[in-house]
């Protein structure tokens, strides 16, 4: 709710492609560059606003800033050599990047994962999901100068890490889910320490909920704020949380599981009032579903058995041509792999597809206009974008 | 074939260490002569292992005359020591080979092995019916040469003989 | 807005008094067990395979020489340097590390103001974290390369006993391509292989399915390849860098499958035609795999090449020392017809020395070239040795390969325990099956089961067939009783090297035994029939130690005599492979120098 309403009819008419004639030269209009390097974007991407007043009448925005390559560079590594290298393109959520690739690998080869890494899959996946909704939620309230909840969920994300790390030999970038299976069991009182872990982020989300759910200010700044309109979802492919606020229930996990989700007990958390203060209720309620699926997890997983499929050697794997698209439900949406192969021993083409892509691009320009400049972090932090995953 | 002297029996009346050092330098020295005949004799792919023998033995002449020459064995030399008669006998039964006409590589190693094998045997008995003293020790060195030669032949002869395992 | 909204954030003050959650001292903190830290490597079990420069994806790793580790066998002696701005600490090169050396600490913290500094040799330059047993290794039951070899099928025992077909079948096209697969393409075989084929290369020629590729490669460097992939003594297999965490790679098995899929009458096309005449002309007395190497290499070179053979057939030992269940004739046949159509002139039942002299073959030929083997059997002449009914392995192989009526013993004991002797015993235990219905075969042998110089397959394959392997016991008198051999007594072996490691046996006499037998063969040893040479060309060479004199390239003393194969260098068929080519090159180098003077 805007605390005055401003007067639009000096606003440029929209063209039938969306975009604006706007003169610049008639002083009317100011143009603010919000990124790469600002505090309110998620990641180095930007976007060049046009604001009349302190309302924006435009955004248009800029990525690439962090193009690396990948899909370019996996063209030239054979398939085992691809693994290492995957979990980069999305740098707060990597493993759904390793169970992709190693998914579409093993479909185009022909290679069925064992059962018990299948599971270990499954708990990467869920502890990932934690971590990356436990940022967002730091990153959420901290667009409204409510810092505090940043500090206690990224001291909470990091015992997380610790959890990864003795899980799977690192914090972040994990290398371990790769085609064939894992790549070792649960250590040793693994399943004990991360009980503990979860308690602690179940105690701090508890915190979290009173000091930013039940806030006056949050409330006034999200409700009614940055609304989807249903009928985009379609047209402008949002998935995930984004579409779940908004009533419709789409969630990988339930609509095509994969893994092992057929085993676990779950409903897909949803609202309807799909504005900002819904999206970040639905993912807070997410991450304690998420807490409920590890622990699921930990007690229905077996104990035993191979982590690892037989698979040929690796110096020379050659996959017969094919080419799949897999997809599977990440924090933020849907995340999709797209694999072709052509009997040579490296993938012919990769191409990443994150939820990201269109929810910062064409979604949030859609959604911007007419949105106060100070509600555009926040806006753009609700929609929870990570910018490496757009432009690997 | 000249039929090597039995040495046991020229030995066994001598007294003194420098008559048996003696005697046992001759012995090396016919020995040697012996190889160095036979190596002319001999086709010229194995002439040196009859050269090699002739050499081991050489090495042993010098050996002996440089124990002659010692100063500080001059004394004991010549102590005369007292021995009893002794009437058992050694039988003299086992026989190097005949090497023949051609003999080959291992004919001829067969029998520079009798002759270290009858050597040492004589040495030793030697020995034990020598009482304990000079020349009882001078006994079991010669014993102990003859005994090593002897080992250094056989490794020779399963290398030459043995090559097999294909 | 309900009055909670306002309140409720205060709740969050019951933390003001919460001591700090950060870590006093996060600089000296201690990674996880498992965490990809900083790597090490075990210098001594570090074969320098390079696997793991292979697979590093952004090429951290580069094999470089060190000083202080010497280039030996099986031991490329160069060892991994990392170069840590680039390596991303995914551990694959930990993963495939073919002996284990390779793992990594679970230390992270490097600080240093040389740049240069962190492209490190783990295991040589010496780190703090080298003795840290924390950090990542393999793990159980992880593994990225196949570590087991695809089983030789083999005719049953109960099947093989009664005839003379080859036991081995060959590996089918989906079996080679599994086996092939395991190779890590290290190259330590090239190096090993005295004739040092090109091993990786016609392995991922099976993988291809390119078999005209593979057989090329193969005729490269050996003519003989289809006997070596079934009679090699594989040395390459025994520095193999798979051989140390899993089974080495079959890689004779593989060469010989290259053979089977081409068919016999392509090799003519793929082997190619002699070189264009060059009016010189080279002798060869012994066609075996020494004396025919050399023969299509010089025919290849355009020289005329006649091999002058004394016995029937061309082959040498594979022929006449091989028994045809390990290595058919026909197989022989068509490999050294694939050398005869070279325009190699090779005349049987010719023998040197008596049909024709050395003085002939000086005179009428530009080079003569010496590969008559080791076809003299050596006798241990232990008394009893002189009777009729001990024999010497070799020539009774000889006669059952050329179909001669053979003494068929009730019952034999073998002397010996190097493949001649499991090639005689296992030749007479399948005559004494189709005479008698019935083996009854000993091999006795001075060494002890794990030293026998026989391969072990031999070994296990001969016990199969029934043939009893007795170890350590020496041989000391045939038994004769009325001029007919009964039995051979021998006495327990107590040790066999001395104390610097050489062959010495000695004896227990209270152990002894007495084998019962009606055949006593003899397989210790063999040697060279150098008669053929006559005393005056005796005299004129030189020799060394009971063989003749060569140099690296197999000349003689004698500028227009080379030498090479079993007669010089000891008995192995590949090693005669390598010599013929020596030889050859050497030839054709001395035909040029001569032109050019």
């Amino acid at each position: 709710m805007a605390l005055f309403e401003p007067d639009r009819s000096q606003y440029p008419d929209k063209n039938p492609d969306g975009t604006c004639d706007i003169d610049l030269t008639s002083g009317k209009y100011l143009k603010v560059w919000q990124g790469p390097n600002h505090p309110g974007i998620t990641g180095n991407m930007s976007v060049e606003l046009t604001v009349c007043g302190d309302e924006v009448v435009e955004g248009i925005t800029h990525v690439g800033y962090l193009h690396r390559g990948f899909e370019k560079l996996m063209e030239r590594r054979s398939f085992i050599q691809c693994f290492p290298i995957v979990c980069r393109i999305c740098v707060p959520e990597p493993d759904f990047n390793e169970y992709l690739y190693a998914a579409t690998v093993e479909e185009l080869a022909g290679i069925k994962v064992p059962e018990r890494a299948e599971w270990i899959r499954t708990l990467i996946l869920e502890m990932g999901r934690i971590n990356s909704y436990l940022m967002y939620l730091g990153g959420q309230a901290g667009a409204f100068g409510l810092g505090i909840v940043g500090q206690w969920t990224t001291y909470v994300r990091d015992l997380m890490l610790d959890r990864f790390e003795e899980l799977t030999g690192a914090r972040i970038y994990h290398m371990f889910i790769l085609p064939g299976g894992v790549r070792d069991g649960l250590p040793e009182g693994f399943k004990e320490r991360l009980e503990e872990t979860l308690q602690e982020v179940e105690r701090t989300l508890k915190d979290v909920h009173e000091v930013m759910f039940q806030n006056a200010v949050f409330k006034k700044r999200t409700i009614g704020v940055g609304y989807i309109d249903p009928a985009l979802f379609e047209p402008f492919g949002v998935t995930g949380p984004n579409a779940r606020a908004g009533g419709v229930a789409k969630d990988v996990r339930k609509d095509q599981p994969y893994l092992v989700y057929d085993q676990l007990e779950f409903e897909p958390v949803t609202d309807t009032a799909s504005d900002m203060f819904a999206r970040s209720d639905v993912r807070r309620r997410d991450l304690l579903l998420s807490v409920d699926l590890v622990r699921q997890i930990l007690r229905k997983m077996p104990d035993e058995g191979p982590i690892m499929t037989k698979l040929p050697n690796v110096l020379h794997w050659k996959i017969p041509r094919g080419e799949t698209y897999l997809r599977g439900e990440c924090s933020r949406g849907e995340y999709g792999y797209y694999l072709v192969t052509d009997g040579s021993g490296k993938p012919r083409r990769v191409n990443v597809r994150g939820p990201s892509y269109t929810h910062a691009m064409a979604l949030l320009e859609r959604l911007i206009v007419n949105v106060n400049i100070s509600d555009v972090a926040g806006l753009m932090v609700s929609l929870h974008t990570y910018p490496p995953e757009i432009e690997r | 074939m000249p039929h090597r002297p039995d040495g046991y029996h020229q030995m066994k009346d001598l007294t003194s260490l420098r008559e048996v050092l003696e005697l046992a330098t001759k012995f090396e020295i016919t020995a040697r002569d012996f190889y160095t005949d036979l190596a002319t004799k001999v086709s010229k792919n194995m002439r040196y292992l009859v050269e090699e023998l002739a050499t081991e033995e050489q090495e042993h002449v010098e050996l002996f005359s440089a124990m002659l020459r010692r100063k500080d064995l001059a004394g004991t030399l010549d102590i005369k020591v007292e021995r009893p008669a002794s009437d058992r006998k050694f039988s003299d039964c086992v026989h190097a080979p005949d090497l023949g006409e051609n003999p080959d590589d291992q004919t001829v190693l067969q029998y520079a092995l009798k002759r270290e094998q009858i050597a040492m045997e004589q040495y030793r008995t030697l020995a034990e019916e020598t009482e304990p003293g000079p020349l009882h020790d001078l006994f079991q060195f010669l014993a102990n040469e003859e005994a090593e030669h002897k080992n250094e032949l056989e490794v020779l002869y399963y290398e030459i003989v043995h090559s097999g395992g294909v | 807005m309900a009055i909670n909204d306002v309140l409720s954030p205060f709740r969050g003050w019951k933390h003001l008094f919460n001591d700090p959650v950060s870590i006093k001292d996060p600089i000296n903190r201690e990674a996880a067990d498992r965490y990809r830290g900083f790597h090490q490597n075990e210098i001594q079990d570090c074969i320098g395979c390079g696997t793991c420069e292979d697979i590093c994806q952004n090429g951290a790793i580069d094999m470089l020489p060190v000083e202080g580790v010497e280039t030996v066998e099986g031991d490329s002696g160069l060892r991994p340097r990392i170069d840590y701005g680039r390596c991303c600490w995914c551990a694959l090169c930990v993963d495939v590390c073919t002996t284990g050396s390779l793992t990594m600490s679970n230390l992270y913290k490097w600080a240093d103001s040389d740049g240069d500094a962190f492209l490190f040799t783990p295991g040589v330059d010496a780190k703090e974290w080298d003795g840290e047993v924390r950090g990542y290794r393999r793990p159980e039951g992880y593994s990225l390369t196949p570590h087991e070899r695809v089983e030789m099928r083999e005719v049953e025992p109960e099947v093989r006993i009664e005839n003379f077909e080859e036991i081995a079948a060959g590996y089918s096209i989906e079996e080679a391509i599994i086996e092939a697969d395991r190779c890590v393409e290290c190259g330590l075989c090239v190096a090993t292989c005295p004739t040092h084929m090109a091993v990786p290369d016609y392995i991922a020629a099976i993988r291809d399915g390119d078999y005209d590729e593979g057989l090329r490669i193969l005729y490269d460097t050996n003519p003989f390849s289809q006997v070596c992939g079934r009679v090699c003594t594989h040395k390459c297999e025994d520095v193999c860098a798979t051989g140390h965490t899993g089974d080495p790679i079959a890689i004779r098995w593989l060469k010989r499958h290259i053979t089977d899929q081409v068919p016999n009458e392509r090799y003519a096309e793929i082997v190619g035609k002699p070189g264009p005449a060059t009016g010189k002309s080279v002798a060869i007395i012994g066609a075996g795999p020494a004396g025919l190497t050399a023969a299509f290499d010089l025919a290849k070179a355009g020289h005329k090449v006649v091999v002058f053979e004394s016995r029937k057939h061309p082959g040498g030992m594979l022929r006449y020392g091989i028994p045809e269940y390990r290595l058919p004739y026909d197989v022989l046949d068509h490999e050294i017809g694939v050398i005869a159509g070279l325009g190699v002139d090779i005349r049987c039942d010719t023998r040197i020395g008596t049909d024709i002299s050395m003085d002939d073959l000086k005179a009428d030929y530009d080079a003569v070239l010496l590969t008559i083997g080791l076809h003299l059997g050596r006798s241990t002449r232990i008394p009893g040795t002189e009777a009729k009914g001990v024999f010497k392995a070799v020539d009774l192989l000889r006669e059952i390969t050329n179909g001669d009526p053979v003494r068929v013993p009730k019952q034999a004991v073998v002397i010996g325990g190097g493949n001649v002797a499991m090639d005689i015993a296992r030749s007479l235990a399948r005559l004494q099956k189709q005479k008698y219905g019935k083996v009854d075969m000993t091999v006795t042998a001075l060494e002890t089961l794990d030293h026998f110089l026989a391969d072990a397959d031999e070994i296990r394959e001969c016990g199969e067939e029934g043939i009893n392997i007795l170890d350590a016991r020496g041989p000391q008198e045939v038994m004769v009783s009325r001029g007919r051999v009964t039995g051979l007594r021998t006495w327990a072996v107590t040790s066999i090297f001395d104390d610097i490691g050489r062959f010495a046996p000695h004896y227990n006499e209270d152990d002894e035994c007495v084998h019962p037998a009606d055949m006593v063969i003899e397989a210790i040893g063999q040697m060279a029939d150098v008669s053929l040479l006559g005393e005056d060309l005796t005299e004129e060479l030189e020799w060394n130690r009971g063989r003749m004199l060569i140099d690296k390239a197999g000349r003689t003393s004698l500028p227009w005599l080379w030498a090479g194969g079993d007669a010089v260098a000891g008995p192995d068929v590949v090693h005669a492979v390598a010599d013929g080519h020596r030889m050859a090159e050497s030839i054709t180098e001395a035909f040029a120098t001569v032109e050019g003077e």
